[in-house]
This record gives C-alpha cells, structure tokens and sequence, in this order.
C-alpha cells in the first residue's frame, strides 16, 4: 500500500544559527521511491537539513515541499514523514510492542488493529521474540530494529534516517545496511539518509548529495559522483585512499595538453592550444600504473611506505612537492626507497580550477563568425 | 576475605570493624530520639518520667488520653488532606513550569527562569504577612484551603524538575513530535511516564514537608487545631507539658511519614543520587 505522491523537494533551504550559516540555499528534489544519502563531513548541516524535512527545525529562509503541498509551517505530526535517530530514542518505559505502536496509538487507532499491525511489523523485522522486552534488555542492533520498525509501522510518505547505523559495530553495520537496502527496494519507499560514511553512501543511495559547510555540493549517482567529482571537496572526500591532488599547469606541448607539475607531466589526450592556466590535477590511486623507467612523462616519485590491505597495496610516494598514492593489487613490487614512474589514461585525469575548486571540462571554442 | 574486593582495597579486618562500629553509634544517636518519643507514650501516666530504657509496663493510656481529649483522627485525615492536595498541586505547577522552561523555546525564557528562581530567596517571614492579609480579603482564614493554596508553587519542585528535564533526552521529544504527539500528549505519555522515579520522590518530600509544617498552619488556622502538629500544642501549656499525650499525638503524627519514607526510601534515595550525579 504505497502513496502516491512522495517527492520531497526543497527550495533554497537555509537554516542560521546566530551567525552561523548551518544550511545554506540548499535546492534538492528527491523523487518519489529514491534513497537519497546526504553525505558530508560531520558539522556540515545534515542534521540540520533533515530535522528541517522534519518539521523540527524551523528553516529561516526556504521552503519545503512535499508531493504538491508546501509543508514548510505543517508540524511534524500532519507531516507524514517517519524519522529513525541516530540514538534510536525508543521510549524507556515501553516494551518493544508498545514503542512500535507508539505512533499508532497516536493516531488513535483501535487495540486490535494496533496489536495486528504490530504483529506485522515485528514478524518483517524478526522482533517477534522480543514484543514483551524493554528498550534496555536489548543489544543495539535489535534496538535499531525496533527503531527501524516504529518508522514502518506508519507506512509514511517517506522514512528520515540521521546515522541510524552509527552505533553499530562493524559486522552488524554491514548486515543492516543490506537489510536497509532490501526493505527500500521492496517497500519502494523514499528514503531520506544520512550519514558520513562514504561506504554507507556508496553502497545504499540511488543519488548521493554532498554538503560542505551547509551548501550542495554536488548531487548524483554514486558512480556520478565518484567517477566525476564536482569539487575538490567531492574528489576528496570519497575514495579511500583519497583522490590524488597536486597543484599543477595546464600548458600546450608538441604531444597536446599536459598537466604540469615538478616531477610531473601527464598529457591530458587534447590536442589543441590554450593559455597557461594553473589548475588542481586529480587522479585516483587506483588509476596510477607503475611504468618502466625509459620512457617519458607521467610522474616521477619515490616511494616513502607501502601499505598492505591484505588484497590490495598501497604505496605512498613523494614527487616534487605533492604527495601521491597508488594503489593496486598486492604484491605493487614497490619497497620505501624506490624511484618509480607512473602513469594515467586521460580519461582518468580530474582538472580543477585552482581558485574555486569547480571541475573543470574541456569544451572546444565555438567558430565564432562574424556577424 | 571479600574475594570481590577491589585490589588494594583489603583493608584489615580490625580498620573495617572499627568503620562498623562508628557507623553504628552515630545510627544509634541518630535513632534514639525517636526511640525515646515512642518509649514514653507507651509507658503508664504515672511512669512518663521515668529513665529506664525499657518502657515497663507497657500501657496505652497515653493514646486514649490523647483521643480523648482531641480529635486526633479527624486531625490526622485533615493533615493528610493538606498534605497530599499541597503535594500533588505543587508537582503539577512544577511539571508544567519545568516542562516549558526545558523542552520549549519561547521568548524571554531564560530571565523569565532567573526571575522565578529568585523567588526561592525571598524568605518566608517576606511574604508570609501579605499572604495572609491577601487570604483575608479572600475569606480564606480558618480554612484547609487557605493552608494549602498559598503553598502551591514550589521553586524547589520547578528547579529538580528542570534539571531532570534538561537532562532528558531530545531526541526522545522528537521522537515524540515525528510519531504524531502534541506537546501536551508528549508530557503525559513520554515525559512524565519516564521522570516517574522523580516525581514520586518530589511527591513524597513535598508531601512530608506539608505533613510536618507548623508555622504556617498555626497562622491560618489560629482557632482551630485542625491539623495534628497544631493539635500538639493543645498539650503544652503554661503549667507544664502533659508528655505522655503529647508524645502519643507526635508518635501518631510521626507514623504516616515512617511509613511513607520505608516504603518509597528506594526510590528516594535513586533519585536524588541520580540527580546528583547528572
Ligand atoms: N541548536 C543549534 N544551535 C547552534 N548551532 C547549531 C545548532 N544545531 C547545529 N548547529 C551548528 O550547525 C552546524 C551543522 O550542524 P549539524 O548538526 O547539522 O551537523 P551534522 O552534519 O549533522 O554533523 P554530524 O555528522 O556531526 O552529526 C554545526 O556547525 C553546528 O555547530
Ligand atoms: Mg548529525
């Protein structure tokens, strides 16, 4: 039984705090049936940006719609939207059963169709055992699920998640993200989540939203975002080991474009002529290949550590002033100490403009005719 | 020795008796008192003044001179009367008070607080006169209810429950707001269900506090001895203390309040520990 309209969208959100700007502009449309991740570093206002969704937080500038309705001054009851929090916040003095039909109770539904729907919920997320326990004889993860079954519970337009896993060991964070995953894929529900887990944000959105400083950096798919980052930020903040970044020179040569640094040369696969421009070159370390040392070109480092991840390798060069890393499957055959060179496709080269930070793409100059 | 000690905690059997035993003096100074009150109104009239520890024969007397001579149980129903209204409408107001001034935002919040605990400073004897002039005015003296209204707003209360508040967590309110509660549907079905530890303790202070008042009773009530710790005095006179009715009086006016305190000390004691240590 799903409803039909819940797209969320959001009109230049901004929330301030003082002086502090904890949202600002953000515009966002979020179909309906989408698991949307807002990703950012902690501080960077998703909190705040979902507690606005919410109805908990009053935006100061902005509005937020849901379906067709402008919901910006609707309370969080008549809001529709169901919220799992990061401490779960199970109400201690109700057994399991009783949390879960919580916002049934609410409601005002009858007893028997509370215990049914109750029933229902508790058998979907394995609970049935525990309908008679008290928040605190569980362990954290059947706490998340009750947390979990309490938002579905209410079959809402759409489920609101700030950090639901973050209190969840290892293990159990990799199981729940999949059980997460499968329960939105079969309820086709939308899904508003938040997290600063990059892995989280890879393996769960269908688009990913990436705040810094409260503003929208970037919105796409997580192979959009990864595969073409919009900022520096965006390039730096996913990837593990992160994104390679070394100041550097775009410059004509006899072989097209290259990337120029000390130590550096890449080409960048254009051929054609441009002013000198300094840019930020960005290359992920996967993307580096260790080259023999004849030829020309590429990046000349010096290895300084080598880390093993037990399948993989990364080493950890120096060339010129930039520090780089390439990673590959183990054994690299690279030891701290060697001189290598290495190398990347341009179509694996990310320039950046080196003042604002914005990816930057070759467009060919128009033929301009006169008029 | 205790295996479960923690290390270096061993102390030696002699140090640890000692402790023992200084603990159980004091208790016993502590105890006797009381032991004494109730040694007395059980001995025979012509005993009271008698020093053995052992009050021999034992005799009511003493209680059915004090039943004679006052109504003592339509005095003690009287004071209970104060005792739980005062109580149980000072936990209210406090609720509502602590409520707001923890879980919402609303212009003016926190002078309004500072301004609400300095009240707490204004002694008693302040206000204590236009009180009673103003229960004048309201037909209020020689009334139950002219003892009890004037009590109704406890600083004490609004400040514990404040703190406990702003301890709870937020997110539980949250929780609450997303699942479809009103502000009001939240107090009784979150707030007060979990601070209920809290507010039995308060409950039980309050409510003893009122049992034991004197002073205010006493102006209100000048012509009556409607409540029991006025109808103690009704013992005390110029040409001596009739003890042996006089304690039997204080022995029953005691006993609710012994029984209240053994019951709940639990919950009392985890109270007040828990709002000390948050
Ligand atoms: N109630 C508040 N009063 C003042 N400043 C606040 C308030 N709530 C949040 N902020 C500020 O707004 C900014 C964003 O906070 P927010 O909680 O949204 O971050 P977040 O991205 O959720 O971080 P985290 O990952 O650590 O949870 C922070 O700088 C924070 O200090
Ligand atoms: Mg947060």
């Amino acid at each position: 039984m799903r409803k039909a309209v819940s797209r969320i969208r959001l009109q230049r959100l901004t929330r301030r705090f003082g002086s502090v700007t904890a949202v600002d502009a953000v515009s966002l449309d979020v179909a309906d049936g989408e698991f949307l991740v807002l990703l950012g570093p902690s501080g960077c206002g998703k909190s705040t940006l979902l507690r606005m969704i919410a109805g908990l937080l009053a935006p100061t500038e902005g509005r937020v719609l849901l379906g067709d309705a402008d919901i910006t001054d609707v309370p969080p009851r008549r809001r529709d939207l169901a919220m799992v929090f990061q401490s779960y916040a199970l109400y201690p003095h109700l057994s399991v059963a009783r949390n879960i039909g919580f916002p049934l109770r609410a409601r005002g539904w009858s007893r028997a169709a509370i215990r049914e729907k109750v029933a229902e919920v508790a058998a979907a997320l394995d609970l049935t055992e525990l309908l008679d326990r008290r928040p605190r004889e569980l362990s954290g993860g059947q706490r998340q699920r009750v947390a979990l079954g309490r938002a579905l519970v209410r079959d809402p337009g759409a489920f609101l998640m700030d950090e639901p896993l973050s209190n969840l060991d290892a293990a159990l964070r990799a199981g729940t993200r999949a059980e997460i995953s499968a329960l939105h894929k079969r309820l086709g529900a939308t899904v508003v989540y938040v997290t600063h887990d990059q892995v989280e944000a890879m393996t769960m959105a269908t688009r990913i939203a990436l705040l810094d400083k409260g503003r929208l950096e970037q919105v796409g798919t997580p192979a959009e975002v990864y595969d073409e980052p919009a900022s520096v930020f965006v390039a730096r903040f996913l990837g593990s080991p992160a994104m390679n970044l070394i100041d550097a020179t775009v410059a004509a040569t006899a072989a097209g474009l290259a990337a120029r640094a000390r130590e550096v040369e890449l080409p960048l696969g254009i051929d054609a002529e441009t002013p000198e421009r300094p840019v930020v070159l960005g290359v992920r370390p996967e993307h580096l290949a260790i080259a023999g040392q004849g030829a020309e070109g590429g990046i000349r480092a010096v290895v300084e550590a080598v880390e093993n991840l037990g399948s993989e390798e990364v080493a950890h060069c120096r060339a010129g002033e930039a520090r780089v890393s390439v990673r590959g499957p183990r054994p690299l055959g690279l030891r701290d100490g060697d001189r290598v060179r290495l190398t990347a496709r341009p179509e694996h080269l990310h320039l950046f403009d080196a003042d604002s930070g914005r990816r930057l793409a070759w467009r060919p100059a128009p033929v301009t005719t006169p008029a | 020795m205790d295996e479960t000690a923690p290390v270096g905690e061993r102390g030696g059997i002699a140090r640890r008796a000692g402790g023992h035993i200084m603990l159980g003096l004091l208790g016993l100074l502590c105890v006797f008192p009381i032991y004494w009150l109730y040694a007395t109104s059980l001995r025979a009239p012509q005993d009271v003044y008698e020093l053995s520890v052992l009050p021999w024969p034992l005799s009511l007397d003493s209680y059915a001179d004090a039943m004679a001579k006052n109504d003592v149980a339509g005095m003690l129903l009287n004071t209970a009367i104060v005792a739980v209204l005062s109580a149980l409408g000072q936990l209210l107001i406090g609720l509502l008070a602590a409520y707001a001034f923890a879980a919402w935002r609303f212009p003016l919040q926190r002078p309004l607080y500072l301004l609400f605990v300095g009240t707490w400073l204004v002694p008693f004897q302040a206000t204590m006169l236009p009180n009673y002039a103003l229960l004048g005015q309201l037909g209020l003296l020689e009334t139950l209810a002219g003892v009890i209204i004037p009590t109704l707003c406890s600083t004490l209360g609004v400040l514990l429950l404040r703190e406990h508040l702003m301890s709870f967590p937020k997110e539980l309110l949250d929780a609450a707001r997303m699942d479809g509660r009103s502000a009001w549907g939240i107090l009784w079905t979150v707030v007060v269900p979990t601070l209920r530890p809290v507010l039995a303790a308060l409950g039980i202070l309050l409510a003893i506090t009122a049992w034991n008042e004197y002073f205010w009773p006493a102006m209100v009530l000048q012509r009556s001895n409607a409540v029991i710790q006025l109808g103690l005095r009704s013992f005390m006179g110029t040409e001596g203390n009739d003890w042996g009715p006089l304690m039997a009086t204080a022995g029953l006016a005691c006993l609710p309040v012994f029984a209240l305190y053994l019951f709940l000390q639990r919950h009392i004691v985890n109270a007040f520990v828990r709002s000390g240590l948050k």
